[in-house]
């Protein structure tokens, strides 16, 4: 009973709603009280209360505990770690501070999202299999479609990295937690709010602008287009939240002798990953807060009757939206490189160039943004910069990929599942970003533009770019993090089972997109009829695949063989700790000594653990 | 005074792969004794296999505008250096996996090789050239030919309204001006300039015949153009999401109200003009007399 005063989900549950009433019933006195009329326009008190509502949230998980405790002058102990590590399962479903933990709260709730998403894509490509309408009407199947973009994009593919990041990388610079934990929790409960408004959206019809969403439809659309906007500034916060306490537990917390070239190739990817999302998501939130406040508070900034210019918000939104897509891979190409070098037992071939063509992307990044709007009517003479930049970008991730194959080049390659997912990720990549090499030409992107072709591409660079390393990751720090090894078998079943699912669903994609297939839509020509049922059938075996794999997850999470801590024998720092690691990782301040990947070399090692804090630290040995 | 606390292996626990850590010298004579440049041509030639498998079996629709060969030759290009660089990182991945394989309680290391700078060179000097290659194509094709200006003075000048969920169609150079007209027709090779407007929402006015692709947005004028040169009729399908009748603005759907563009012989286009100029001028004539009717005074 005192659950429900405690901060647990449970408060949650009567403290998000009294601040959502809290929220209209302000607005409705305010109006009284001057001599408005109490309520003009629903939607707006609705949209008062889910923003309260998710504040409210926040407050009843605890999320402000310690704040409103300072600010009423209570005492305050610094040493209070009672909302710090996971001593039982139900640590996880509370504010908890620890990153090990909230690593997992991450990991746990965007993969949940990334099978409701991907559930909405099984319900619309079982409308796709047949031409003509069978299943879902037309408004349906828009809002579905759109669903899947903005669950997949903004409540699992941006914050599952911030996840494996947040439990890694603390381990791997040799810090005990991250810079600014009680903000890390924050982060990610905001996830939930973010979620829960995205999804509720159903409730009003959903919203049916594509992921995109771009306006004059969005003026047009139900309410569930303004949660639409709210829900992505909402997971917008949570990114720039984890991603400013990325940059400064980077850049300030690594242990003694970590210099920049000493760093984990992963931590050289979320550093850059983090700078980009500081710098470029305001720009969605802004684009997504103009756009509801002209649906809910009747201003112009998009509107044609108001003299507002609906191409500036295409430029506004898709100014972060590239970004965004390396927001998603660079992480990814960071577990590659971890991967690849400890099954392949070698070090990363040319780690310099590694490290510097994350930052050369995160930069060229954000040069390229209308490459997505050649067709859009937008001037024509900043096509012709656009393409050369973004076909500019191809370089870098050419030099990433050819280090990759250097890398496992003469190494001892171990089979194992983490090492098959990051194998066959490059194949698949390697397609898609030949594919985007394509679409920087400006004269062939706007003869397939916004067609199949373009779904084939993404899906190829997300599915088979960025859903591959993840699944490497999970597979390779799964016994870290739990202590146990998966089953190698049912990793390889779902594997293979993947891997050919995901090129016969999405390969047949580009043909149809260069035939005339345009995407978002619920019906097609009689043309496409046979690809399509290949396609759906493809996707169902894929969606299926997925159960392997978090059946083997779940199943030796819990009777898996012991790991030990150490059992593909990794360099990097997390592997010196136990399996799972101590609540607060390290018994003293580590001190790196080498490289990250300083294997073939006799004896050599990359940091060193002491047991006792040593009286000075020396950095060299 | 430091303790420094040396360990010989790993920590706790029965590790797999355990602690004995030697330089491979193995693996460096495997390095060494595959040679890497035949292996390299040989991805070439496979690569140059997929490439001609990808051109052979590419699915495109029919050329019917000027352009439309230029674009496709530009296809055949990507296609033809995808394939090769595909086929180059698919090799050299098949042979590591085979030729690299841990054995069995494999507890060797790989060679202690940080990088070769000269070939880092090469493999960014090389994609650095494709890519030029391929601005420059795109810019040619970009470039090719001064349609606008051609269709302005010589050709047709069209105006498109896009709307939920359908296209409208003004003829702006006969010296009456034909709007509203439901359907596009237009005379073979002559350059056409379409001014795309919108009513309501962002829509996009495709041909996939003409490759030729622009959105038509509300609160402004984007101009696209091209030539037809190719009598026949082709689909204009609506490639921007624009609500809940966006799946049927496709005229290549069974049964869509939605009527094709036709290109046909410039004679053919006159009649049809002088058609449509008639019904017009009835239609305008039927208002008139209806007005003077109907205000009594």
């Amino acid at each position: 009973m005192t659950a429900v005063l405690k901060p647990t989900l449970a408060r949650c549950l009567w403290v998000a709603p009294a601040f959502a009433a809290l929220a209209i019933l302000i607005t409705v006195a305010a109006r009284s009280l001057v001599g408005m009329t109490p309520v003009l326009q629903e939607s707006t008190l609705l949209t008062v209360a889910y923003i309260a509502g998710g504040i409210g949230f926040i407050v009843g998980i605890g999320g402000f505990d310690y704040w409103f405790t300072w600010m009423r002058g209570g005492e305050l102990d610094p040493n209070d770690h009672s909302q710090h590590g996971a001593h039982s399962w139900g640590d996880y479903f509370k504010f908890n501070t620890d990153h090990k933990v909230i690593g997992i709260q991450y990991i746990v709730f965007t993969f949940i999202m990334f099978l409701v998403g991907g559930m909405f894509a099984e319900i619309f490509r079982s409308e796709l299999a047949n031409p003509g309408q069978q299943v879902v009407t037309n408004q349906q199947y828009n809002g579905l479609i759109s669903q899947h973009g903005v669950i997949m994009i903004f409540v699992f593919m941006v914050p599952v990295f911030a996840g494996i990041g947040n439990y890694v990388i603390p381990l791997m610079i040799g810090a005990a937690d991250m810079a600014f934990p009680r903000l890390n929790a924050v982060s990610f409960w905001l996830l939930p709010v973010a979620a829960f408004t995205l999804l509720s959206s159903f409730m009003f019809g959903s919203f049916d602008g594509g992921w995109t969403g771009y306006p004059t439809l969005s003026e047009q659309s139900g309410y569930g287009m303004t949660l639409y906007q709210l829900g992505v500034q909402l997971a917008g916060a949570s990114s720039i939240a984890t991603a400013v306490n990325f940059l400064v537990t980077i850049i300030a917390m690594r242990a003694p002798g970590m210099t920049l070239f000493r760093m984990p190739l992963l931590v050289w990817a979320n550093l850059a990953t983090s700078a980009l999302v500081v710098a470029a998501t305001p720009f969605i939130a802004g684009a997504q807060f103009m756009a509801m406040f002209d649906r809910e508070m009747g201003t112009h900034f998009f509107t044609v009757a108001g003299n507002g210019d609906t191409l500036v918000y295409q430029h506004i939104f898709w100014f972060y939206s590239h970004p965004a897509v390396y927001i998603m891979i660079l992480p990814g190409f960071g577990i590659i490189s971890e991967v690849i070098a400890t099954h392949a037992r070698k070090p990363v071939f040319g780690y310099r160039a590694v490290a510097f063509s994350s930052a050369g992307i995160a930069i060229l990044g954000f040069a390229v943004w209308a490459h997505h709007m050649f067709a859009s009517g937008m001037e024509p003479w900043l096509r012709v910069p656009i393409m050369l930049s973004t076909l500019l970008i191809a370089i870098p991730t050419g030099i990433k990929i050819f280090s990759w194959l250097g890398t496992m080049w003469g190494g001892v390659l171990r089979m194992t599942t983490a090492n098959l997912f990051a194998i066959g990720f490059i194949f698949t990549f390697v397609i898609g970003g030949l594919s985007g090499v394509m679409l920087a030409v400006v004269p062939f992107d706007v003869s397939i533009t916004n067609s199949y072709f373009i779904v084939a591409h993404f899906h190829y660079v997300l599915f088979g770019g960025s859903i591959m390393t993840i699944y490497a990751g999970f597979y390779h720090w799964f016994p870290k993090v739990t202590g146990r090894m998966y089953n190698e078998v049912l990793g390889r079943w779902h594997f293979w089972i993947t891997f050919v699912a995901m090129n016969l669903t999405f390969f047949p994609m580009h043909y149809q997109g260069l035939e005339g297939m345009p995407r978002r839509v619920a019906d097609y020509a009689p043309q496409f009829a046979w690809s399509n049922m290949l396609i759906s059938i493809a996707a169902f075996i894929l969606g299926a695949s997925t159960l392997i794999f978090v059946y083997n997850m779940i199943h030796s999470a819990r009777h898996g063989k012991k790991a030990g801590a150490n059992p593909w024998g990794g360099l990097t720092l997390e592997w010196m700790l136990s399996s799972p690691p101590p609540i607060f990782n390290f018994p003293a301040t580590p001190r790196v000594i080498g490289g990250p990947y300083r294997y073939g070399e006799e004896g050599a090692k990359h940091a060193i653990v002491p047991e006792v804090e040593p009286a000075t630290v020396e950095t060299t040995v | 005074m430091l303790r420094v606390v040396r360990k010989r292996g790993y920590d706790a626990g029965r590790d797999t792969f355990d602690s004995r850590r030697r330089a491979c010298s193995k693996g460096l004579a495997e390095v060494k004794t595959i040679k890497v440049l035949p292996l390299a041509i040989m991805g070439v030639v496979v690569g140059i296999v997929i490439s001609v498998l990808l051109v052979i079996t590419r699915t495109l629709p029919v050329q019917a505008s000027a352009e439309s060969s230029d674009i496709d030759n530009l296809y055949i290009f990507f296609l033809g250096f995808s394939g090769i660089i595909f086929g180059i990182v698919v090799l050299f991945l098949l042979v590591s996996v085979y030729r690299f394989r841990a054995r069995p309680n494999d507890e060797r290391e790989g060679d202690n090789l940080h990088g070769i700078t000269w070939l880092e060179v090469v493999w960014t000097v090389i994609p650095f050239v494709i890519v030029v290659l391929c601005a420059i194509g795109g810019l040619m094709v970009l470039r090719s030919g001064d349609v606008e200006a051609q269709a302005r003075t010589k050709g047709q000048q069209i105006h498109v309204l896009g709307y939920q969920f359908g296209w409208k169609y003004g003829y702006l150079n006969q010296d009456i001006n034909l709007k509203d007209q439901q359907t596009l027709v237009l005379p073979v090779n002559e350059p056409v300039i379409f001014e795309l407007e919108s009513q309501d929402v962002i829509h996009s006015f495709w041909v996939p015949a003409w490759r030729m692709q622009m959105n038509a947005t509300p609160g402004q004028v984007n101009e696209i153009s091209t030539t037809p040169t190719k009598i026949g009729t082709y689909d204009i399908v609506c490639a921007y999401l624009c609500g809940v009748g966006h799946t049927g603005m496709n005229t290549s759907l069974p049964g869509s109200i939605i009527p094709k563009v036709r290109v046909v012989s410039k004679s053919d286009f006159d009649a049809w003009i002088t058609q449509q100029k008639a019904a017009a001028a009835k239609a305008a004539e039927s208002a008139t007399a209806e007005t003077t009717t109907g205000s009594a005074g």
